[in-house]
């Protein structure tokens, strides 16, 4: 089994608050690993240690052999560079950029970090908007869109970069509830084609059926971690219980409210 | 009825001299302030505390100091300075010119400033997780959306800056209102004014019409 990203003994604190304790993980190439956990857990703050967003304070992040992080100790600018460039980031408010077309959005770092020849790059921009579902919009400008539309060009950004690890940051929370679904339903099919996927969620559902590693944070620990029965069927701590069944009561409230099952397999 | 069209191109035409003189002073200063501007954003946004400091305390002085006495200090103070003054004795259009580019420099700068301040840190992170150098970040990413959203100030600014030019009659520049002061004060008619007035809104009505254009260039 190939590691991909190994996490050892992560700490991070902004200020006195101590988000981030002791975490130590591994990622295997083609592992689904969903993040789940109350707002507050560190969840965030993790995913954004692992790809430079955040700088932690000490502990090791290892990218396919490489470290971005020894012994607290981060290496050069273009070091790291390389380093987080084998891996791919969607966020939770998209971050499309603005002033350029959906076709412009993808094909801005290939051209300007791979200085990628132009026909190969086009092709694979279509490519990659045909996988998400939206050819048809490659010309339009990111504010005509759609949240779920915004999300599924986000992710053919970050494919178009060709990652080896993509990492999700609540992907579907800023979206209406009736769009999550086209959102997760790409994130599925990646899942289908073996993509090593690192995702926090709010959605028990995507985690349970899509992922294959569970990771249960609370207040900056992991507190408990194996596979989606382990964790829904079987959780061994209190917490993990609690929190599972405040968020599974929440999400039916919401499902019977919208009038919809909360079931991903419907939209898959 | 004649004798009004003679008068008015008796007084028109060297007004339209003083506007050659006029728009180069504008054209100057709109080339050179908008790039010194720039840098002085980003010196003021800058790490180092020297660099920082130094920007901002240069902003502060110019816009807290009036433009007409900025452009007599360049042109009468600077010469008088200690050691250095000697080779700092300018030509009126130079120093007028010099005087200007220090002058909206520092209000470009706030502008610039205004701008990247309405850039949401979500863009530097996409554009840093894809890879682009800090470099690749400012020039594809940051750059284009801060011109979008610093265009109608812009716009402001640069009609202001039409109208200040008048100042520089101050050092004995020859632009319109110059002329439009020689004709009233040799015939005692205020119509060179109205004249001097117009060809003002004539020069501001095409810089509107191109920052409407550019508007809805950069529109997203």
């Amino acid at each position: 089994m190939m590691e991909i990203i190994k996490v050892n003994q992560l700490n991070k604190s902004f200020g006195d608050n101590h988000v981030l304790k002791d975490i130590s993980f591994t990622v295997n190439k083609g592992d689904v690993m969903a993040i789940i956990g109350s707002s507050g857990s560190g969840k965030s703050t993790l995913l954004r240690c692992l790809i430079d967003l955040e700088k932690a304070d000490s502990g090791d992040i290892i990218m396919e052999g490489k470290p971005l992080l020894k012994d607290g100790v981060y290496p050069s600018a273009p070091e790291i560079r390389t380093i987080i460039m084998k891996m791919g980031m969607v966020f939770q408010h998209f971050n499309l950029f603005p002033h350029l077309t959906v076709r412009q959005n993808l094909e801005l770092a290939p051209k300007v970090v791979k200085k990628e020849e132009t026909g190969a790059m086009n092709q694979r921009c279509e490519a990659y908007l045909n996988k998400v579902g939206l050819l048809e919009r490659i010309d339009a400008m990111p504010s005509t869109l759609s949240g779920g539309e915004k999300q599924r060009v986000a992710i053919a950004r970050a494919l178009m970069m060709n990652p080896d690890i993509l990492l999700f940051d609540e992907p579907t929370s800023a979206l209406d509830p009736e769009l999550t679904g086209e959102v997760l339903s790409v994130m599925q099919s990646l899942a289908n084609e073996h993509m090593t996927m690192v995702v926090v969620t709010h959605e028990m559902s995507f985690a349970r059926e899509v992922a294959n590693k569970v990771v249960f944070m609370d207040s900056g620990t992991i507190l408990e971690e194996g596979s989606p029965e382990d964790i829904f069927i079987h959780p061994k701590e209190k917490r993990t219980q609690a929190f599972l069944s405040s968020i599974l009561r929440e999400q039916s409230n919401k499902a019977a409210k919208t009038k919809k099952h909360y079931r991903l397999k419907k939209y898959c | 009825m004649s004798d009004f069209y003679i008068y008015l191109s008796n007084i028109t035409l060297p007004m339209l001299q003083g506007m050659v003189i006029t728009l180069s002073v504008f054209a100057v200063t709109i080339v050179c302030s908008i790039p010194l501007g720039f840098m002085f954003t980003l010196m003021a946004r800058s790490r180092l505390k020297p660099v920082k400091s130094l920007a901002k305390g240069y902003i502060y002085v110019v816009r807290g100091t009036p433009l007409l006495l900025q452009i007599m200090f360049v042109y009468f103070g600077l010469p008088l300075l200690p050691v250095v003054g000697h080779y700092l004795i300018l030509g009126r259009f130079t120093a007028a010119c010099l005087a200007f580019c220090m002058n909206y420099a520092a209000y470009f700068a706030e502008i610039f400033r205004g701008g990247l301040l309405a850039i949401d840190k979500g863009q530097y992170e996409a554009a840093k997780v894809l890879g682009l150098t800090k470099l690749e970040t400012m020039i594809r990413v940051v750059i284009p959306q801060m011109i979008r959203v610093c265009l109608p100030a812009i716009s402001n600014e640069t009609i202001t800056l039409v109208k200040d030019t008048a100042l520089v009659t101050v050092i004995g520049v020859a632009e319109i209102l110059h002329y439009a002061k020689t004709a009233v004060n040799r015939d005692s008619d205020n119509f060179a004014f109205l004249v001097a007035a117009a060809l003002y809104l004539l020069i501001n009505f095409v810089i509107t019409m191109v920052f409407k254009k550019l508007e809805t260039k950069y529109e997203f």
